[in-house]
């Protein structure tokens, strides 16, 4: 009897390592406080009979590293939907492409918005370098918008206007970006739950 | 084919149906007062079909209680090792509310609509 209580001891320390190493990026406390309960809910699962074993207990929980990631997706989610960090948002939204479309979709509508915001910053730093190829292009139906080669044809119609006008649509739009982002995953969380 | 294409497609809707009603399951368990995992788990089971997996239920206790929806507080028990009892907070029973009424709703104009369909059985 002492071996079986001790084989079972052993396999629930196992379980609860392997869930402890998948739970990467929770925070330490988090993750004593998720190993705690599910400690908990295992001795509370075990059938009085000693002789039991615990291997139905730890497989209707899941394996660990399963387990581990429905806590991440549940806890990225929270902490995202609630930040305005765009690389918490990013690596949340990465983490959501991996388990469907609708988070593909996510993580395609936050890559286009940040690399937009980001281009638009990229163009006002190198203004000052390259005043002439720089700038809002239009005439004869074209319309360009950052760097460009000189066209006949076509004028810039910015001019001194186009770092505090860029400089304005590359922060709305990273804003713009973020906020879709948060109600998308909060609506998420509405939905999966 | 086509009767198993349409039994795994009513599975995989029951399935979204309860799923996507646990949270507030979970939280009207919580109304009358507090519980542990394994209490709720139970619940979940007897008094409603919502047969939970367990590795489903405690991160989302997680999260409701890192939205403040919960409240949680580790108790010493008779079985020798403590158990964290869970209960809801002030904007929890808001939300549990809020909930239940739309749930009512619509549940209520839904059952119109079926209503021809299960009197043609």
């Amino acid at each position: 009897m002492t071996n079986l209580t001790a084989t079972r001891n052993e396999q629930i320390e196992n379980y609860l390592t392997g869930l402890d190493g998948a739970l990467k990026g929770v925070r330490r406390e988090e993750r004593d406080e998720i190993l705690r309960e599910i400690r908990t809910h295992i001795l509370d699962s075990l059938p009085d009979n000693p002789q039991a074993g615990v291997e139905p207990v730890l497989r209707a929980l899941g394996a660990p590293e399963r387990l581990a990631e429905q806590y991440q997706t549940e806890f990225l989610l929270t902490q995202a939907s609630h930040s305005f960090s765009p690389w918490l948002l990013l690596s949340t939204a990465w983490r959501w492409a991996n388990t469907g479309v609708r988070g593909f979709a996510v993580f395609m509508v936050s890559i286009v918005g940040y690399v937009m915001a980001l281009g638009f910053l990229v163009t006002v730093l190198l203004k000052p370098f390259f005043p002439d190829r720089i700038g809002l292009w239009v005439g004869h139906g074209n319309f360009v918008f950052g760097a460009t080669g000189p066209r006949a044809g076509v004028h810039e119609v910015l001019g001194s206007l186009y770092i505090p006008v860029t400089m304005l649509l590359a922060f709305g739009t990273a804003v713009g970006t973020t906020h879709a982002l948060r109600w998308l995953m909060r609506t998420r969380r509405r939905l999966a739950h | 084919m086509a009767l198993n294409s349409n039994g795994d497609r009513g599975q995989h809707w029951e399935a979204q149906l309860r799923k996507g009603s646990l949270e507030m399951a979970i939280l009207s368990i919580l109304w009358k007062g507090r519980l542990y995992g394994l209490e709720i788990l139970r619940c979940l089971a007897d008094k409603s079909q919502l047969q939970v997996a367990e590795g489903t239920a405690y991160p989302i206790l997680a999260r409701l209680k890192a939205e403040g929806l919960l409240q949680s507080e580790w108790v010493e028990a008779e079985a020798g090792h403590p158990r964290k009892y869970y209960w809801l907070t002030p904007s929890g029973r808001r939300r549990a509310q809020e909930m239940a009424e739309g749930w009512k709703d619509f549940s209520a104009s839904l059952a119109v609509l079926v209503e021809p369909v299960l009197r043609g059985k």
